[in-house]
Protein backbone atom coordinates (compact mmCIF):
# COMPACT_ATOMS: atom_id res chain seq x y z
CA UNK A 1 0.00 0.00 0.00
CA UNK A 2 2.71 2.43 1.04
CA UNK A 3 4.89 1.46 -1.87
CA UNK A 4 2.00 1.88 -4.29
CA UNK A 5 1.31 5.34 -2.90
CA UNK A 6 5.00 6.18 -3.08
CA UNK A 7 5.15 4.97 -6.68
CA UNK A 8 2.15 7.10 -7.63
CA UNK A 9 3.45 10.19 -5.89
CA UNK A 10 6.79 9.74 -7.53
CA UNK A 11 5.21 9.89 -10.97
CA UNK A 12 5.01 13.30 -12.56
CA UNK A 13 2.06 12.18 -14.69
CA UNK A 14 0.05 11.20 -11.62
CA UNK A 15 0.77 14.41 -9.75
CA UNK A 16 0.03 16.43 -12.89
CA UNK A 17 -3.32 14.66 -13.23
CA UNK A 18 -4.13 15.44 -9.59
CA UNK A 19 -3.38 19.11 -10.14
CA UNK A 20 -5.16 19.49 -13.50
CA UNK A 21 -8.30 17.46 -12.76
CA UNK A 22 -9.87 19.89 -10.27
CA UNK A 23 -9.43 22.71 -12.78
CA UNK A 24 -11.42 20.79 -15.38
CA UNK A 25 -14.21 20.05 -12.97
CA UNK A 26 -16.52 22.91 -13.96
CA UNK A 27 -16.16 21.93 -17.61
CA UNK A 28 -17.56 18.54 -16.79
CA UNK A 29 -21.33 19.00 -16.74
CA UNK A 30 -21.78 15.58 -15.19
CA UNK A 31 -20.46 16.90 -11.92
CA UNK A 32 -22.18 20.22 -11.78
CA UNK A 33 -25.75 19.37 -12.75
CA UNK A 34 -27.13 19.78 -9.25
CA UNK A 35 -25.85 23.30 -8.83
CA UNK A 36 -28.21 26.06 -9.88
CA UNK A 37 -25.41 28.62 -9.61
CA UNK A 38 -23.89 27.12 -12.75
CA UNK A 39 -26.99 27.87 -14.80
CA UNK A 40 -27.69 31.23 -13.16
CA UNK A 41 -24.23 32.74 -13.53
CA UNK A 42 -21.73 30.32 -15.04
CA UNK A 43 -18.97 32.95 -15.11
CA UNK A 44 -19.21 33.48 -11.38
CA UNK A 45 -19.15 29.77 -10.79
CA UNK A 46 -15.95 29.42 -12.80
CA UNK A 47 -14.43 32.48 -11.08
CA UNK A 48 -15.05 31.03 -7.64
CA UNK A 49 -13.97 27.61 -8.70
CA UNK A 50 -10.62 28.77 -10.07
CA UNK A 51 -9.93 30.89 -6.99
CA UNK A 52 -10.81 27.99 -4.75
CA UNK A 53 -8.62 25.58 -6.72
CA UNK A 54 -5.73 28.06 -6.60
CA UNK A 55 -6.06 28.21 -2.82
CA UNK A 56 -6.20 24.38 -2.55
CA UNK A 57 -3.08 23.91 -4.67
CA UNK A 58 -1.29 26.61 -2.71
CA UNK A 59 -2.11 24.84 0.55
CA UNK A 60 -0.97 21.54 -0.96
CA UNK A 61 2.48 22.88 -1.83
CA UNK A 62 2.78 24.51 1.58
CA UNK A 63 2.03 21.18 3.25
CA UNK A 64 5.04 19.52 1.66
CA UNK A 65 7.82 20.83 3.85
CA UNK A 66 6.13 20.48 7.26
CA UNK A 67 5.12 16.96 6.25
CA UNK A 68 8.74 16.16 5.50
CA UNK A 69 9.75 17.49 8.89
CA UNK A 70 7.06 15.52 10.71
CA UNK A 71 7.37 12.26 8.75
CA UNK A 72 11.00 12.29 7.66
CA UNK A 73 11.11 8.58 6.98
CA UNK A 74 7.78 7.98 5.24
CA UNK A 75 8.50 7.28 1.59
CA UNK A 76 5.35 8.82 0.02
CA UNK A 77 6.18 12.10 1.72
CA UNK A 78 9.80 11.92 0.60
CA UNK A 79 9.18 11.13 -3.05
CA UNK A 80 6.50 13.77 -3.50
CA UNK A 81 8.99 16.49 -2.59
CA UNK A 82 10.44 16.39 -6.09
CA UNK A 83 7.22 17.96 -7.42
CA UNK A 84 7.37 21.04 -5.23
CA UNK A 85 8.19 23.40 -8.04
CA UNK A 86 5.57 21.91 -10.34
CA UNK A 87 2.82 22.18 -7.72
CA UNK A 88 3.90 25.67 -6.70
CA UNK A 89 3.87 26.95 -10.27
CA UNK A 90 0.46 25.31 -10.76
CA UNK A 91 -0.89 27.35 -7.87
CA UNK A 92 0.29 30.46 -9.69
CA UNK A 93 -1.30 29.29 -12.96
CA UNK A 94 -4.66 28.73 -11.27
CA UNK A 95 -4.41 32.13 -9.61
CA UNK A 96 -3.66 33.68 -13.02
CA UNK A 97 -6.69 31.96 -14.56
CA UNK A 98 -8.80 33.18 -11.63
CA UNK A 99 -7.61 36.76 -12.14
CA UNK A 100 -8.20 36.50 -15.92
CA UNK A 101 -11.68 35.16 -15.20
CA UNK A 102 -12.28 38.13 -12.94
CA UNK A 103 -11.88 40.41 -15.94
CA UNK A 104 -14.20 38.25 -18.05
CA UNK A 105 -16.74 38.41 -15.23
CA UNK A 106 -16.43 42.19 -14.96
CA UNK A 107 -16.62 42.57 -18.74
CA UNK A 108 -13.27 44.35 -19.08
CA UNK A 109 -10.80 46.39 -17.09
CA UNK A 110 -12.89 49.51 -16.53
CA UNK A 111 -14.15 48.51 -13.07
CA UNK A 112 -10.65 47.58 -11.93
CA UNK A 113 -9.58 51.25 -12.02
CA UNK A 114 -11.46 51.80 -8.77
CA UNK A 115 -11.96 48.25 -7.50
CA UNK A 116 -8.29 47.58 -6.81
CA UNK A 117 -8.55 49.94 -3.84
CA UNK A 118 -10.94 47.60 -2.04
CA UNK A 119 -8.95 45.78 0.63
CA UNK A 120 -10.44 42.51 -0.56
CA UNK A 121 -9.20 42.99 -4.14
CA UNK A 122 -5.94 44.67 -3.09
CA UNK A 123 -5.05 41.74 -0.88
CA UNK A 124 -5.78 39.34 -3.76
CA UNK A 125 -3.63 41.48 -6.03
CA UNK A 126 -0.67 41.47 -3.62
CA UNK A 127 -1.00 37.70 -3.14
CA UNK A 128 -1.06 37.31 -6.90
CA UNK A 129 2.01 39.56 -7.23
CA UNK A 130 3.89 37.36 -4.76
CA UNK A 131 2.91 34.16 -6.58
CA UNK A 132 4.03 35.76 -9.84
CA UNK A 133 7.45 36.67 -8.42
CA UNK A 134 7.89 33.19 -6.96
CA UNK A 135 6.90 31.53 -10.24
CA UNK A 136 9.22 33.80 -12.20
CA UNK A 137 12.14 33.03 -9.89
CA UNK A 138 11.58 29.28 -10.20
CA UNK A 139 13.43 29.03 -13.48
CA UNK A 140 16.72 27.18 -13.04
CA UNK A 141 18.70 30.07 -14.40
CA UNK A 142 17.16 32.54 -11.97
CA UNK A 143 17.61 30.20 -9.02
CA UNK A 144 21.31 29.93 -9.83
CA UNK A 145 21.67 33.65 -10.34
CA UNK A 146 20.02 34.41 -7.00
CA UNK A 147 21.98 31.92 -4.98
CA UNK A 148 20.19 29.48 -2.71
CA UNK A 149 20.33 31.66 0.39
CA UNK A 150 18.59 34.63 -1.19
CA UNK A 151 16.25 32.34 -3.11
CA UNK A 152 15.13 30.63 0.08
CA UNK A 153 14.61 33.93 1.81
CA UNK A 154 12.57 35.27 -1.09
CA UNK A 155 10.45 32.18 -1.27
CA UNK A 156 9.39 32.52 2.36
CA UNK A 157 7.04 35.16 0.93
CA UNK A 158 4.77 32.27 0.08
CA UNK A 159 3.63 32.28 3.72
CA UNK A 160 2.63 35.91 3.37
CA UNK A 161 0.71 34.98 0.23
CA UNK A 162 -1.09 32.19 2.10
CA UNK A 163 -2.24 34.54 4.87
CA UNK A 164 -3.43 37.08 2.28
CA UNK A 165 -5.32 34.39 0.37
CA UNK A 166 -6.98 33.27 3.60
CA UNK A 167 -8.20 36.83 4.21
CA UNK A 168 -9.25 37.18 0.56
CA UNK A 169 -11.23 33.96 0.59
CA UNK A 170 -13.04 34.78 3.82
CA UNK A 171 -13.97 38.27 2.67
CA UNK A 172 -15.34 37.02 -0.66
CA UNK A 173 -18.44 35.81 1.20
CA UNK A 174 -21.14 37.51 3.23
CA UNK A 175 -20.87 35.00 6.05
CA UNK A 176 -17.80 33.08 7.21
CA UNK A 177 -17.16 30.26 4.71
CA UNK A 178 -16.61 27.05 6.64
CA UNK A 179 -14.47 25.51 3.90
CA UNK A 180 -11.51 27.68 4.92
CA UNK A 181 -11.34 25.66 8.14
CA UNK A 182 -10.84 22.33 6.46
CA UNK A 183 -8.65 23.91 3.79
CA UNK A 184 -6.24 25.91 5.98
CA UNK A 185 -6.78 23.89 9.17
CA UNK A 186 -4.48 20.99 8.18
CA UNK A 187 -1.78 23.48 7.21
CA UNK A 188 -1.93 25.19 10.58
CA UNK A 189 -1.87 21.81 12.35
CA UNK A 190 1.12 20.64 10.28
CA UNK A 191 3.05 23.84 10.93
CA UNK A 192 2.32 23.65 14.66
CA UNK A 193 3.47 20.04 14.67
CA UNK A 194 6.67 21.02 12.91
CA UNK A 195 7.35 23.80 15.40
CA UNK A 196 6.38 21.57 18.32
CA UNK A 197 8.73 18.87 17.12
CA UNK A 198 11.59 21.32 16.70
CA UNK A 199 11.02 22.69 20.20
CA UNK A 200 10.85 19.24 21.78
CA UNK A 201 14.01 18.22 19.96
CA UNK A 202 15.74 21.42 20.92
CA UNK A 203 14.86 20.86 24.58
CA UNK A 204 16.05 17.29 24.31
CA UNK A 205 19.39 18.49 22.98
CA UNK A 206 19.74 21.08 25.75
CA UNK A 207 18.90 18.48 28.37
CA UNK A 208 21.42 16.11 26.84
CA UNK A 209 24.08 18.82 26.78
CA UNK A 210 23.55 19.62 30.43
CA UNK A 211 23.60 15.95 31.38
CA UNK A 212 27.00 15.76 29.75
CA UNK A 213 28.16 18.74 31.73
CA UNK A 214 28.48 20.83 28.61
CA UNK A 215 26.22 23.57 27.33
CA UNK A 216 26.89 27.18 26.74
CA UNK A 217 28.35 29.52 29.26
CA UNK A 218 24.99 31.22 29.62
CA UNK A 219 23.93 28.54 32.03
CA UNK B 1 -61.93 51.08 -25.94
CA UNK B 2 -60.03 50.68 -22.73
CA UNK B 3 -56.68 52.38 -22.83
CA UNK B 4 -54.37 51.53 -20.04
CA UNK B 5 -51.60 53.95 -19.28
CA UNK B 6 -48.64 52.13 -17.91
CA UNK B 7 -46.94 53.72 -14.97
CA UNK B 8 -43.24 53.89 -15.54
CA UNK B 9 -42.44 51.69 -12.57
CA UNK B 10 -44.44 48.92 -14.14
CA UNK B 11 -41.68 47.42 -16.19
CA UNK B 12 -42.79 46.14 -19.56
CA UNK B 13 -42.79 42.41 -19.86
CA UNK B 14 -40.40 41.19 -22.41
CA UNK B 15 -41.61 38.85 -25.10
CA UNK B 16 -38.68 36.60 -24.30
CA UNK B 17 -39.72 33.24 -23.00
CA UNK B 18 -37.80 31.42 -20.33
CA UNK B 19 -36.35 29.15 -22.90
CA UNK B 20 -35.14 31.88 -25.22
CA UNK B 21 -33.30 33.54 -22.37
CA UNK B 22 -31.91 30.25 -21.18
CA UNK B 23 -30.44 29.64 -24.62
CA UNK B 24 -28.98 33.09 -24.83
CA UNK B 25 -27.19 32.24 -21.60
CA UNK B 26 -25.00 30.06 -23.72
CA UNK B 27 -26.43 26.79 -22.52
CA UNK B 28 -28.08 24.36 -24.85
CA UNK B 29 -31.69 23.73 -23.91
CA UNK B 30 -31.10 20.10 -23.07
CA UNK B 31 -28.10 20.83 -20.95
CA UNK B 32 -29.86 23.68 -19.29
CA UNK B 33 -32.81 21.52 -18.32
CA UNK B 34 -30.50 18.80 -17.15
CA UNK B 35 -28.55 21.29 -15.10
CA UNK B 36 -31.69 22.34 -13.32
CA UNK B 37 -33.22 18.92 -13.20
CA UNK B 38 -31.35 17.78 -10.15
CA UNK B 39 -32.26 20.86 -8.17
CA UNK B 40 -35.85 20.89 -9.22
CA UNK B 41 -36.35 17.20 -8.67
CA UNK B 42 -36.36 17.93 -4.96
CA UNK B 43 -39.16 20.43 -5.46
CA UNK B 44 -41.13 18.14 -7.71
CA UNK B 45 -40.98 15.23 -5.30
CA UNK B 46 -42.41 17.23 -2.47
CA UNK B 47 -46.17 17.23 -2.18
CA UNK B 48 -47.94 20.50 -2.97
CA UNK B 49 -47.36 22.35 0.27
CA UNK B 50 -47.74 25.80 -1.19
CA UNK B 51 -49.75 28.32 0.65
CA UNK B 52 -51.49 31.56 -0.24
CA UNK B 53 -53.19 30.23 -3.32
CA UNK B 54 -55.80 32.97 -2.99
CA UNK B 55 -56.24 34.99 -6.18
CA UNK B 56 -54.72 32.41 -8.51
CA UNK B 57 -54.49 31.60 -11.29
CA UNK B 58 -53.20 35.00 -12.23
CA UNK B 59 -52.19 35.26 -15.87
CA UNK B 60 -49.35 37.58 -16.84
CA UNK B 61 -50.77 40.93 -17.86
CA UNK B 62 -50.79 41.10 -21.66
CA UNK B 63 -51.29 44.85 -21.56
CA UNK B 64 -47.54 45.39 -21.26
CA UNK B 65 -45.81 45.54 -24.62
CA UNK B 66 -42.37 44.03 -25.07
CA UNK B 67 -39.61 46.31 -23.92
CA UNK B 68 -35.93 46.32 -23.15
CA UNK B 69 -36.24 44.40 -19.94
CA UNK B 70 -35.78 40.70 -20.03
CA UNK B 71 -37.60 38.72 -17.42
CA UNK B 72 -35.28 36.32 -15.65
CA UNK B 73 -36.04 32.71 -16.56
CA UNK B 74 -38.42 31.33 -13.97
CA UNK B 75 -36.30 28.28 -13.25
CA UNK B 76 -33.34 30.51 -12.35
CA UNK B 77 -35.34 32.86 -10.13
CA UNK B 78 -36.77 29.86 -8.30
CA UNK B 79 -33.53 27.93 -7.87
CA UNK B 80 -30.80 30.56 -7.32
CA UNK B 81 -31.82 31.84 -3.90
CA UNK B 82 -30.36 33.45 -0.83
CA UNK B 83 -32.51 32.05 1.97
CA UNK B 84 -30.04 31.28 4.75
CA UNK B 85 -32.74 29.62 6.83
CA UNK B 86 -32.26 26.74 4.39
CA UNK B 87 -28.50 26.94 3.92
CA UNK B 88 -25.96 29.45 2.65
CA UNK B 89 -25.53 27.89 -0.81
CA UNK B 90 -27.64 29.47 -3.54
CA UNK B 91 -28.84 26.00 -4.55
CA UNK B 92 -29.63 24.85 -1.00
CA UNK B 93 -33.11 26.40 -0.49
CA UNK B 94 -34.75 24.84 -3.55
CA UNK B 95 -34.05 21.44 -2.02
CA UNK B 96 -34.09 22.06 1.73
CA UNK B 97 -37.23 24.24 1.75
CA UNK B 98 -39.18 21.51 -0.01
CA UNK B 99 -38.52 18.65 2.37
CA UNK B 100 -41.77 18.87 4.25
CA UNK B 101 -41.69 22.45 5.51
CA UNK B 102 -45.36 23.43 5.73
CA UNK B 103 -46.30 26.90 4.52
CA UNK B 104 -50.01 26.19 4.64
CA UNK B 105 -51.98 26.98 6.70
CA UNK B 106 -50.11 30.15 7.65
CA UNK B 107 -51.07 33.03 9.82
CA UNK B 108 -49.62 36.47 10.03
CA UNK B 109 -49.91 38.67 13.07
CA UNK B 110 -50.40 42.43 12.96
CA UNK B 111 -49.30 44.05 16.19
CA UNK B 112 -47.96 47.15 17.89
CA UNK B 113 -49.11 50.72 17.56
CA UNK B 114 -52.24 50.01 15.51
CA UNK B 115 -56.00 50.18 15.85
CA UNK B 116 -56.63 46.71 14.45
CA UNK B 117 -54.18 44.17 15.82
CA UNK B 118 -54.86 40.53 15.17
CA UNK B 119 -53.97 37.31 13.40
CA UNK B 120 -54.88 36.64 9.81
CA UNK B 121 -54.95 33.51 7.77
CA UNK B 122 -53.01 34.43 4.64
CA UNK B 123 -55.75 33.47 2.18
CA UNK B 124 -58.35 35.36 4.21
CA UNK B 125 -56.06 38.37 4.25
CA UNK B 126 -55.65 38.29 0.47
CA UNK B 127 -59.42 38.11 0.01
CA UNK B 128 -59.93 40.94 2.49
CA UNK B 129 -57.43 43.15 0.63
CA UNK B 130 -59.15 42.59 -2.72
CA UNK B 131 -57.09 39.83 -4.33
CA UNK B 132 -53.76 39.98 -6.04
CA UNK B 133 -52.16 41.81 -8.94
CA UNK B 134 -48.95 41.49 -10.86
CA UNK B 135 -45.90 43.75 -11.02
CA UNK B 136 -42.66 43.32 -12.83
CA UNK B 137 -39.80 44.66 -10.74
CA UNK B 138 -36.06 44.77 -10.96
CA UNK B 139 -34.39 42.86 -8.14
CA UNK B 140 -30.88 43.92 -7.09
CA UNK B 141 -28.96 41.78 -4.61
CA UNK B 142 -26.37 43.39 -2.34
CA UNK B 143 -23.93 40.87 -3.84
CA UNK B 144 -24.02 42.83 -7.12
CA UNK B 145 -26.26 40.62 -9.23
CA UNK B 146 -29.75 41.31 -10.49
CA UNK B 147 -32.90 39.74 -11.86
CA UNK B 148 -36.21 40.98 -13.28
CA UNK B 149 -39.15 39.22 -11.65
CA UNK B 150 -42.91 39.29 -12.22
CA UNK B 151 -44.38 39.26 -8.72
CA UNK B 152 -47.97 38.57 -7.74
CA UNK B 153 -49.39 40.02 -4.58
CA UNK B 154 -50.75 43.23 -3.11
CA UNK B 155 -49.42 46.68 -2.21
CA UNK B 156 -48.09 46.83 1.34
CA UNK B 157 -50.01 50.11 1.72
CA UNK B 158 -53.29 48.15 1.68
CA UNK B 159 -52.15 46.04 4.58
CA UNK B 160 -50.99 49.12 6.48
CA UNK B 161 -54.42 50.69 5.94
CA UNK B 162 -56.07 47.56 7.29
CA UNK B 163 -53.90 47.69 10.41
CA UNK B 164 -54.71 51.40 10.88
CA UNK B 165 -51.50 52.72 12.47
CA UNK B 166 -51.75 55.17 15.35
CA UNK B 167 -49.92 58.48 15.26
CA UNK B 168 -47.18 56.92 17.38
CA UNK B 169 -46.36 54.29 14.71
CA UNK B 170 -43.30 55.36 12.76
CA UNK B 171 -41.77 52.07 11.62
CA UNK B 172 -42.72 48.55 10.63
CA UNK B 173 -40.79 45.63 12.05
CA UNK B 174 -41.15 42.43 10.03
CA UNK B 175 -40.37 39.08 11.62
CA UNK B 176 -39.86 35.86 9.67
CA UNK B 177 -40.78 32.34 10.75
CA UNK B 178 -38.60 30.50 13.25
CA UNK B 179 -38.73 26.73 12.95
CA UNK B 180 -35.34 25.04 13.32
CA UNK B 181 -36.94 21.59 12.97
CA UNK B 182 -37.91 22.40 9.36
CA UNK B 183 -35.21 24.91 8.48
CA UNK B 184 -31.71 23.39 8.76
CA UNK B 185 -30.01 26.79 8.52
CA UNK B 186 -31.79 27.87 11.70
CA UNK B 187 -30.09 25.09 13.61
CA UNK B 188 -26.82 26.92 13.07
CA UNK B 189 -25.79 30.37 14.22
CA UNK B 190 -25.40 31.73 10.67
CA UNK B 191 -27.54 34.75 11.53
CA UNK B 192 -29.46 35.81 14.59
CA UNK B 193 -32.76 33.99 14.04
CA UNK B 194 -35.51 34.77 13.35
CA UNK B 195 -34.74 37.11 10.46
CA UNK B 196 -35.94 40.65 11.09
CA UNK B 197 -36.40 43.56 8.70
CA UNK B 198 -37.78 47.05 8.96
CA UNK B 199 -39.20 49.94 6.98
CA UNK B 200 -40.12 53.49 7.80
CA UNK B 201 -43.90 53.92 7.72
CA UNK B 202 -43.70 56.27 4.73
CA UNK B 203 -41.59 53.72 2.86
CA UNK B 204 -44.11 51.02 3.65
CA UNK B 205 -47.01 53.06 2.32
CA UNK B 206 -45.17 54.00 -0.88
CA UNK B 207 -47.01 52.56 -3.86
CA UNK B 208 -43.99 50.50 -4.95
CA UNK B 209 -43.71 48.57 -1.66
CA UNK B 210 -45.28 45.19 -2.25
CA UNK B 211 -46.12 41.96 -0.53
CA UNK B 212 -45.62 39.03 -2.88
CA UNK B 213 -47.68 35.88 -2.51
CA UNK B 214 -46.74 34.61 -5.94
CA UNK B 215 -44.35 34.99 -8.84
CA UNK B 216 -44.58 34.19 -12.55
CA UNK B 217 -48.34 33.93 -12.18
CA UNK B 218 -48.16 31.09 -9.65
CA UNK B 219 -48.15 30.80 -5.87
CA UNK B 220 -44.70 31.68 -4.56
CA UNK B 221 -42.47 28.62 -4.11
CA UNK B 222 -41.16 27.83 -0.63
CA UNK B 223 -37.57 28.72 -1.56
CA UNK B 224 -38.64 32.24 -2.55
CA UNK B 225 -40.37 32.92 0.76
CA UNK B 226 -43.78 31.28 0.78
CA UNK B 227 -46.44 32.15 1.56
CA UNK B 228 -45.75 35.85 1.68
CA UNK B 229 -42.67 38.03 1.51
CA UNK B 230 -41.73 41.66 1.23
CA UNK B 231 -40.62 43.19 -2.08
CA UNK B 232 -39.05 46.66 -1.98
CA UNK B 233 -37.57 47.06 -5.45
CA UNK B 234 -35.49 50.19 -4.76
CA UNK B 235 -33.65 48.45 -1.91
CA UNK B 236 -31.16 45.60 -1.85
CA UNK B 237 -32.69 42.15 -1.91
CA UNK B 238 -31.97 41.35 1.74
CA UNK B 239 -34.64 43.89 2.74
CA UNK B 240 -37.19 41.57 1.13
CA UNK B 241 -37.80 39.42 4.18
CA UNK B 242 -39.30 36.03 3.38
CA UNK B 243 -42.02 33.93 5.01
CA UNK B 244 -43.28 36.68 7.31
CA UNK B 245 -45.21 35.71 10.45
CA UNK B 246 -45.48 39.05 12.17
CA UNK B 247 -45.56 42.75 11.38
CA UNK B 248 -45.19 45.05 14.34
CA UNK B 249 -45.72 48.78 14.10
CA UNK B 250 -43.23 50.56 16.31
CA UNK B 251 -42.22 54.03 17.44
CA UNK B 252 -38.51 53.22 17.28
CA UNK B 253 -36.43 52.15 14.33
CA UNK B 254 -36.00 48.36 14.43
CA UNK B 255 -32.58 46.78 13.95
CA UNK B 256 -32.63 44.50 10.95
CA UNK B 257 -30.75 41.22 11.01
CA UNK B 258 -27.93 42.12 8.63
CA UNK B 259 -27.37 45.44 10.32
CA UNK B 260 -27.04 43.62 13.60
CA UNK B 261 -24.64 41.14 12.04
CA UNK B 262 -22.28 43.68 10.43
CA UNK B 263 -23.35 47.29 11.06
CA UNK B 264 -20.40 48.73 9.16
CA UNK B 265 -21.48 46.86 6.02
CA UNK B 266 -25.28 46.76 6.09
CA UNK B 267 -27.52 49.58 7.19
CA UNK B 268 -31.19 50.06 7.94
CA UNK B 269 -32.00 51.74 4.63
CA UNK B 270 -30.07 49.54 2.19
CA UNK B 271 -31.23 51.64 -0.75
CA UNK B 272 -29.64 50.57 -4.01
CA UNK B 273 -26.97 53.19 -4.62
CA UNK B 274 -24.21 52.84 -7.22
CA UNK B 275 -22.21 55.65 -5.59
CA UNK B 276 -21.98 54.05 -2.14
CA UNK B 277 -19.95 50.86 -2.23
CA UNK B 278 -20.09 47.91 0.06
CA UNK B 279 -16.80 48.06 2.00
CA UNK B 280 -15.60 44.92 0.27
CA UNK B 281 -16.97 45.31 -3.25
CA UNK B 282 -18.27 47.89 -5.68
CA UNK B 283 -21.98 48.56 -6.09
CA UNK B 284 -21.52 50.55 -9.32
CA UNK B 285 -22.46 47.65 -11.57
CA UNK B 286 -24.19 44.29 -11.48
CA UNK B 287 -24.22 40.89 -13.15
CA UNK B 288 -27.51 40.02 -14.83
CA UNK B 289 -28.57 36.51 -13.88
CA UNK B 290 -29.16 34.48 -17.02
CA UNK B 291 -27.25 37.06 -19.02
CA UNK B 292 -24.56 34.76 -20.36
CA UNK B 293 -20.93 33.99 -19.78
CA UNK B 294 -19.39 36.98 -21.57
CA UNK B 295 -22.08 39.55 -20.85
CA UNK B 296 -19.96 41.49 -18.34
CA UNK B 297 -21.80 43.79 -15.97
CA UNK B 298 -24.44 46.46 -16.48
CA UNK B 299 -24.42 49.78 -14.62
CA UNK B 300 -26.49 49.82 -11.44
CA UNK B 301 -29.11 52.56 -11.35
CA UNK B 302 -29.77 54.93 -8.46
CA UNK B 303 -32.54 53.44 -6.31
CA UNK B 304 -32.39 50.52 -8.73
CA UNK B 305 -34.04 52.61 -11.45
CA UNK B 306 -36.89 53.89 -9.24
CA UNK B 307 -35.28 57.22 -8.41
CA UNK B 308 -38.12 59.31 -9.82
CA UNK B 309 -40.63 57.52 -7.64
CA UNK B 310 -38.78 57.25 -4.33
CA UNK B 311 -36.06 59.93 -4.16
CA UNK B 312 -38.44 62.31 -2.40
CA UNK B 313 -38.66 59.90 0.54
CA UNK B 314 -35.01 60.62 1.31
CA UNK B 315 -34.82 64.38 0.72
CA UNK B 316 -32.26 65.79 3.14
CA UNK B 317 -30.99 62.41 4.26
CA UNK B 318 -27.24 61.77 3.92
CA UNK B 319 -27.32 58.57 1.89
CA UNK B 320 -23.61 58.01 2.40
CA UNK B 321 -24.04 57.73 6.14
CA UNK B 322 -27.48 56.15 6.02
CA UNK B 323 -26.50 53.32 3.71
C1 LIG C 1 -5.75 40.50 -8.74
C2 LIG C 1 -5.98 39.50 -7.96
C3 LIG C 1 -7.33 38.93 -7.61
C4 LIG C 1 -8.60 39.39 -7.90
C5 LIG C 1 -9.01 40.65 -8.66
C6 LIG C 1 -9.53 38.46 -7.31
C7 LIG C 1 -10.92 38.59 -7.38
C8 LIG C 1 -11.82 37.75 -6.74
C9 LIG C 1 -13.23 37.90 -6.77
C10 LIG C 1 -13.98 39.02 -7.48
C11 LIG C 1 -13.76 36.90 -6.03
C12 LIG C 1 -15.24 36.59 -5.81
C13 LIG C 1 -15.97 37.55 -4.98
C14 LIG C 1 -17.45 37.46 -5.20
O1 LIG C 1 -18.01 36.37 -5.13
O2 LIG C 1 -18.06 38.49 -5.47
C15 LIG C 1 -12.68 36.10 -5.53
C16 LIG C 1 -12.83 35.00 -4.73
C17 LIG C 1 -11.79 34.17 -4.37
N1 LIG C 1 -10.48 34.31 -4.74
FE1 LIG C 1 -9.65 35.86 -5.75
N2 LIG C 1 -8.84 37.44 -6.72
C18 LIG C 1 -7.49 37.69 -6.88
C19 LIG C 1 -6.44 36.90 -6.44
C20 LIG C 1 -6.59 35.68 -5.84
C21 LIG C 1 -5.51 34.77 -5.51
C22 LIG C 1 -4.03 35.04 -5.76
C23 LIG C 1 -6.07 33.66 -4.94
C24 LIG C 1 -5.45 32.37 -4.43
C25 LIG C 1 -4.30 31.90 -4.67
C26 LIG C 1 -7.50 33.87 -4.90
C27 LIG C 1 -8.41 33.00 -4.36
C28 LIG C 1 -9.76 33.24 -4.21
C29 LIG C 1 -10.66 32.40 -3.47
C30 LIG C 1 -10.30 31.12 -2.73
C31 LIG C 1 -11.93 32.98 -3.56
C32 LIG C 1 -13.21 32.50 -2.90
C33 LIG C 1 -13.96 31.58 -3.79
C34 LIG C 1 -15.21 31.08 -3.09
O3 LIG C 1 -15.75 31.79 -2.23
O4 LIG C 1 -15.63 29.97 -3.43
N3 LIG C 1 -7.78 35.11 -5.46
N4 LIG C 1 -11.50 36.64 -5.99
Amino acid sequence: MNTLLARLLQSRAFVAACVVAPGLWPAWPLFVTGDSSVAADPAKYVLHHLGFTAACVLVAVLLLSPLRAILPRWRPVLVVQRHRRFVGVSAFVYAALHVAMHFVYEGGFATFRTDWQKPFILVGLVAFGILFILAATSLDRVVRALGSRRWKWLHRLVYVAAVLVLYHQISARKVFPEQVLWLFGPLVVAELARVGRAVVRGMGRDAGDRALGGGSGAY
Amino acid sequence: MHIRIRKDWELPESAATDEAVACSAGLGRRRFLRALGAGLAGAALAPALRAATGGFPSAPDAAYPAGDFKITPENLATSYNNFYEFGTGKDDPVVAANRGWKTEPWTIELAGEIEHPGRWDVNDLIAKLGGIGQRVYRHRCVEAWSMVIPWNGFPLAKLVALAAPRASAKFLKFVAFNDPSSAPGQREPILDWPYVEGLRLDEATHELAFIATGMYGKPIPNQNGAPLRLVVPWKYGFKGIKSIVRIEFTARQPRNTWQQMAPQEYGFYANVNPTVDHPRWSQASERVIGGGFFSGKQPTLMFNGYEKQVAALYAGLDLRRNY
